[in-house]
């Protein structure tokens, strides 16, 4: 059975932003009320999605664009993902609290800031992540909070970067009953902690999948992720949570992951190949394929500087040195 | 004619990098503002005659996605008349000259990167008979990119591979692409001395020069240089000879693709 929990958790609003403006007409542009309206869906017995949206980093969207896993047990939710900020995170603690009992604990997938920058509203409970995940989260997570702040401004008051604390182990994990495994896999990152609910049979892919929402690229290893990939392959879950698009039942995100980073990687390779500057390899923009994907074309003028250093040692020939 | 070769991409005329014009090439500030008086008076001439000039094209995207590389594209080579020099420079740097590139007989283009310490605009000046036109990509970035440690200081020995030298020439479009391993310190992050390239020149088979840069600290790590010849040189090797401020000299050969 399949339920929708309609959330209102944010405080309510004495004035809309636009009486506001009425009244005071010559006010600097109020920024909108900063609450997440976030929606949970249980996809199978115990499991439920909070869905991001299939965008980059906004002030529109405040961050809320990764997909966050919560699985139910007598003891707890396991929290799979805790959001972009201290407030998204908060949101999610708070459904946790109301309707699944609390939470048992919290798994961070890996190191991109919209996975674990949640963790402070969770700092009471046991924090977990892959080893080197946890400590890109403690290297980079003062650059991290400053990108953020300068792009989701006042959606970001409030968050203090917090490092999960324990490392996950490669194998079963069981919670409050719950049976899980857990596989550790990388490619996307150094480290991704991909969940398989053995009661539901779903996997929660975290961002080694996604669908309908162009892959970030900034720490891709092509070959690495590929490979996961084909592990990934081997299993036949009931349904599939991926890091960032829809719930879906059948392999939609492993193909489309996988197509999607064959096609990236062969166009900037030509691209390097045929004397590109980055400038115009990000013009030319996505594989037209792809162009239609969520948070293309922004993703892949990323992914342009991100990759580019691997696509151009491959193209250019030593020709001398020092 | 335009040199920009996208579309050499399946489906690549999306054009998603446009220049700017009027004000909204330095950020929606008035052109002629912030550093740009200081600038122009100390790069170009206290008295020297410039304009803004839609036909100098400074490319970039609206966003560094890495503040230690920033990739542009200057392209002069809409603007009548033959360009002596182009003069880079970036609003908001610690560092303010970035380069001057003397294109000689090669194209007035060029492809590079620079590390950014905060959002602004990049400005390019080509000089033609004694004027300037002045072309601007302003670029938000969170910086930091001229005071960071360069990125090979974190591995146990910089020196590996310092100077290594790739490069390519694309007979039929003319491009030549160089890099040089080259950690390009600026000497601001703590206890690392300022360690740069400071020239670099292409020259032909019988050993004349084609073009040269004057190169200094906000150009990025391991930089990469494109630029275009014309099809006669082409066809032939080139020779690239860079220095930095130690000393260090770097040497190459490139040969035409096939």
């Amino acid at each position: 059975m399949r339920m929708r929990a309609p959330l209102s958790l944010s405080r309510r609003q004495l004035l809309g932003s636009a009486t506001a403006c009425l009244i005071a007409p010559l006010c600097p542009a109020r920024a909108a009320d900063r609450n997440y309206e976030l929606a949970p869906v249980e996809r199978a017995p115990g499991v439920w999605m909070i869905e991001g949206a299939r965008e980059v980093f906004s002030r529109q969207n405040g961050g809320a664009i990764v997909n966050i896993a919560l699985l139910e047990t007598p003891k707890g939710a396991v929290v799979i993902d805790t959001g972009s900020t201290g407030g998204m995170g908060a949101a999610i603690r708070a459904f946790a609290d109301q309707r699944l009992g609390g939470v048992a604990m919290v798994l961070n997938t890996h190191h991109h800031p919209d996975h674990w920058f949640g963790n402070a509203a969770f700092e009471d409970c046991p924090l977990l992540a892959p080893a080197p995940a946890i400590a890109a989260c403690t290297q980079y997570g003062g650059d991290f909070a400053a990108s953020l702040y300068a792009i989701l401004g006042s959606w970001m008051s409030g968050t203090r970067p917090l490092p999960a604390r324990q490392p996950t182990a490669e194998g079963p994990l069981e919670v409050g009953g719950r049976k899980l495994v857990l596989r550790q896999m990388a490619g996307h990152t150094l480290a991704d902690l991909v969940v398989i609910d053995q009661a539901t049979g779903t996997l929660i892919a975290s961002d080694m999948l996604f669908l309908d929402r162009a892959p970030s690229l900034p720490d891709a290893d092509y070959d690495r992720w590929l490979a996961g990939l084909d592990q990934l392959a081997r299993l036949s879950p009931s349904g599939t949570i991926p890091g960032h698009g829809p719930f879906h039942r059948d392999g939609a995100a492993l193909a489309q992951t996988r197509a999607y980073l064959t096609a990236t990687r062969a166009r900037l390779d030509l691209a390097a190949q045929t004397g590109l500057t980055r400038i115009e390899a990000m013009s030319a923009g996505p594989a037209p394929e792809f162009a239609h994907l969520g948070a293309n074309p922004e993703e892949y003028i990323r992914s342009v500087v991100q990759r580019w250093p691997d696509h151009e040692t491959t193209a250019l020939p030593v020709i001398g040195g020092a | 004619m335009t040199v920009i070769i996208s579309d050499m991409l399946p489906g690549g005329t999306a054009g998603l990098i446009q220049p700017a014009t009027g004000d909204a090439a330095t950020g929606g500030d008035a052109f002629d503002s912030g550093m740009w008086p200081t600038h122009r008076a100390e790069y170009l001439g206290a008295d020297a005659p410039w304009r803004q000039d839609p036909a100098m094209v400074v490319l970039a995207p609206r966003a560094a996605e890495n503040s230690a590389h920033v990739p542009f594209v200057i392209d002069a080579t809409a603007l009548p008349g033959v360009v002596e020099r182009i003069v880079v420079t970036v609003d908001y740097s610690p560092f303010a000259h970035a380069l001057t590139f003397h294109p000689g007989r090669a194209l007035p283009f060029l492809g590079f990167g620079v590390k950014y310490e905060v959002a602004g605009a990049l400005r390019a000046s080509a000089r033609i008979g004694g004027e300037w036109h002045v072309g601007a990509a302003w670029v938000s970035a969170l910086g930091g990119g001229c005071s960071a440690p360069a990125a090979v200081h974190a591995r146990p020995d910089w020196q590996q591979g310092f100077g290594q030298m790739r490069g390519r020439l694309w007979q039929k479009t003319g491009r030549l692409v160089v890099s040089i391993r080259h950690p390009q310190d600026t000497g601001l992050a703590d206890g690392i001395p300022a360690h740069h390239l400071t020239e670099l020149a292409l020259y032909d088979a019988q050993g004349a020069r084609i073009a040269n840069l004057e190169l200094f600290e906000p150009l990025e790590e391991n930089p990469t240089l494109t630029f275009v010849l014309p099809p006669d040189l082409a066809r032939q090797p080139v020779t690239i000879r860079s220095r930095d401020n130690l000393g260090d000299s770097f040497t190459g050969t490139v040969r035409p693709d096939a």
